[in-house]
């Protein structure tokens, strides 16, 4: 396996902290919030991930293949989960000590539970609004009902920590090490 | 940790001697310690079995809203304001407004949000629309859900039924004022029994038919009062609200056509249920949080109060709390396991096997020793002296003439060895108070001098082996027979020696040393008290050969 070359693209309005473990070929877009101690790596190809993300601490985001991994819009990654399909869509929400395995594609507007744990031989993709809880990982469709406000959350959290997290966290700018 | 330490109430039996730890009737008389109260008055410990209970007020725990006890019949004890749970996650819901129409932020909306009103749960994502509920306004949903609640054939079916008892109920309790005493004890005279065990016996979709013994001929002959009971009959047929879940052709029909095992309502979610629940998951209803109660607990015998919760339901003190952990000194039991590396011995798989088998619990192997520790802690402000004495298995009073032949043939497959001599445990201080350790180290080394050397001289693992603070650490040492099964558990009797202020009575059990004690010292008290020690399962020795073939 050939040494993974270090190139990150960090958007100008994104808020990426200094502490934060990067490896491979990043690219963060605007408005993402990653916080201290977040991981993301790009072993087999890059990741892209786009604008309102939030990646909590401890959250773990990998990519093994070799296509690009695309995460899209306003998703919240919580503490200690573990993500590593292969591309995500948007206002998703990836509870604390979830995991999601490489054969994964999730859609939108998809809610994984605490300690949820999706892992499959083959290639799936979880549908738009799938929602998994409770110890057994079962799964329902939400009805897209409250979505509005979902969303409004989502753009209000994201503001609350672009203004709070630079006041007590240095910052990474996107320069090539 | 496997091993564990119980403390004996004696509230089940007559006797201060507890059963024998093999019994399986004694685990009911053997609590842990935090479980556990103690009366001042009687000087005795009083379990949860025991005591008296008061129910000093009822809340809600979500809400933590004070339910007046008059009003939680009428509520039928659940909470009458906005908790519900979630029927398909448990979860609780929270109530919020519908979304606004396209294209006005939620910001520019009311503040309040719009009309209609959902209970969404956070954790499942369900909201009630889905079961078709909807409300007006954002406060007192369950008033708004009353009317549904009325209406519905189960709750009109539970007021009938009520209605039809009350006549019965009303004439039982003249009878019982006619005749105080004689009738109320026959099972088949009370018409509450009478509709409890009819309610026992009636169909239950899914679960098999309770069959009662049948009633003795000389009691249905001596009370036919059963008979004067007319037959009740239920308004609507078995059967959710509708017609599902009755087990009839209708839900064959709708388990033909089932696409996703998440459609069928589960067990658990239909359970809370008391009418039968629609077998479709999507017609499941929230159901309003089971109000919780506070306890007054009370001593059985002198009535003095033990556990005295404060009133408000925010609060979690106590206005009396007189636990037995704030007396007795608590005990830990620790049996170090073998390690890989220093024994390698039969036990490496057979131990793994067990686990697997056993989870929790260590397991030992016949014909070897093995030193535990105990660690002992003094929750008193006086340092106190204690002794440890373990029972004998089979207890000295029982066997008779028969049974001691057989006692002789069987041996009994374990001895433990304790230290004999009473040691001291240093009193509890506040954490702050113990900056001076060195000091301390000595104090103890002069009150513990003798059983240090006691032990050191008979074995490195039976004696007293660390004090530290408020806490010693005693080793003892468990020697299991050739042919030893079974669990290796035993009662132990822990009597300590405390000053004390009020002047001494022997009313305890009092070994002989006790006595003693308090004679030659009119200051001190002693206390005590029986627990068992379970440290593990014996594997016989057939098992650990064939568990681990190659070890031999």
């Amino acid at each position: 396996m050939p040494p993974i070359r270090d190139k990150f693209i960090i958007h100008s309005k994104a808020v990426v902290c200094q502490d934060v473990d990067l490896k491979g070929d990043i690219t963060i877009g605007p408005g993402t919030v990653v916080h201290p101690k977040a991981i993301i790596y790009a072993i087999g190809g890059p990741i892209v991930i786009g604008s309102n993300n939030i990646i909590e601490e401890g959250a773990t985001i990998v990519n093994r293949r070799k296509e690009v991994m695309r995460i899209g819009d306003e998703n919240l990654f919580e503490i200690g989960s573990r993500v590593e399909s292969p591309s995500v869509g948007d206002q998703n929400t990836v509870s604390t000590k979830a995991r999601v395995h490489h054969t994964v594609r999730i859609g939108s507007h998809c809610s994984i539970g605490p300690k949820c744990f999706i892992n499959t031989s083959e290639d799936i993709k979880l549908d738009d609004f799938t929602v998994l809880y409770g110890p057994n990982w079962e799964e329902r469709l939400w009805s897209g009902r409250g979505q509005k406000q979902a969303e409004d959350l989502s753009t209000k959290h994201v503001e609350y920590l672009k203004e709070w997290l630079p006041k007590f966290n240095r910052l990474r700018r996107g320069e090539m090490p | 940790m496997s091993a564990t330490i119980k403390y004996y109430c004696s509230c089940l039996s007559n006797t201060v001697v507890p059963p024998a730890p093999h019994l399986p009737s004694s685990s009911h008389s053997f609590h842990t310690l935090p479980e556990l109260y103690f009366c001042e008055e009687c000087d005795a410990v009083r379990c949860n079995e025991c005591v008296s209970i008061e129910v000093s007020g009822y809340y809600c725990p979500n809400c933590l809203f004070e339910v007046p006890s008059a009003s939680v019949r009428a509520e039928k004890n659940r909470c009458a304001r906005n908790c519900f749970f979630c029927p398909q996650c448990f979860n609780t819901l929270a109530v919020v407004p519908s979304d606004p129409p396209d294209g006005t932020s939620f910001h520019q909306a009311n503040s309040m949000g719009e009309p209609p009103f959902l209970l969404y749960c956070n954790n499942c994502r369900w909201d009630s629309a889905e079961a078709g509920i909807t409300f007006e306004k954002s406060t007192g949903l369950a008033q708004q859900l009353q009317k549904h609640e009325d209406s519905a054939p189960d709750s009109l079916e539970f007021e009938r039924l009520k209605d039809f008892f009350e006549p019965l109920l009303r004439a039982s309790s003249s009878n019982t004022q006619h005749a105080p005493g004689t009738s109320s004890h026959s099972t088949h005279t009370n018409p509450i029994t009478a509709a409890a065990s009819s309610a026992l016996a009636r169909d239950i979709p899914g679960v098999s038919k309770y069959h009662p013994p049948p009633p003795r001929s000389r009691q249905k002959s001596k009370h036919g009062s059963k008979d004067d009971m007319p037959t009740y009959r239920s308004r609507v047929e078995i059967g959710g609200i509708n017609g599902y879940g009755a087990g009839g052709e209708k839900d064959a029909d709708l388990f033909s056509r089932l696409e996703h095992p998440s459609q069928v309502s589960t067990l658990a979610q239909k359970w809370t249920g008391s009418w039968s629940v629609s077998p479709l998951s999507r017609d499941l209803k929230p159901i309003r949080i089971p109000l919780h109660s506070r306890l007054t607990k009370r001593c059985p015998s002198c009535r003095h109060i033990l556990i005295k919760p404060e009133q408000k339901a925010q609060s979690v003190r106590f206005k009396i709390k007189l636990v037995a952990a704030n007396y007795l000194p608590a005990i830990e039991v620790h049996l170090p396991q073998p390690t890989a590396s220093t024994r390698r011995v039969p036990g490496a798989r057979t131990t793994q096997d067990a686990d697997q088998s056993n989870s929790s619990r260590s397991s030992l192997l016949p014909g070897k020793s093995y030193p535990f520790r105990l660690g002992l802690k003094n929750p008193l402000y006086d340092p106190i002296q204690v002794r440890l004495v373990v029972q004998r298995q089979p207890l000295p009073a029982v066997p008779s003439a028969g049974e001691a032949s057989t006692e002789k043939s069987r041996r009994p497959p374990f001895a433990i060895s304790l230290p004999s001599t009473a040691f001291s445990i240093a009193p509890y201080a506040e954490a702050w108070e113990y900056e001076d350790e060195d000091d301390l180290d000595g104090l103890d080394d002069d009150d513990g001098l003798s059983p240090v050397k006691a032990a050191k001289g008979r074995s490195k693992t039976v004696g007293v082996l660390e004090k530290k603070a408020n806490t010693t650490i005693v080793g003892g040492e468990i020697v299991i027979a050739k042919d030893g099964r079974g669990d290796a558990k035993f009662n132990m009797l822990v009597s300590y020696t405390y000053r004390s202020d009020e002047p001494p009575v022997d009313e305890m059990i009092g070994s002989k040393r006790a006595t003693d004690l308090v004679k030659t010292n009119p200051e001190t008290k002693t206390f005590t008290f029986y627990t068992v020690v379970d440290l593990g399962t014996i594997i016989p020795k057939e098992d650990a050969r064939t568990a681990s073939p190659d070890a031999y």
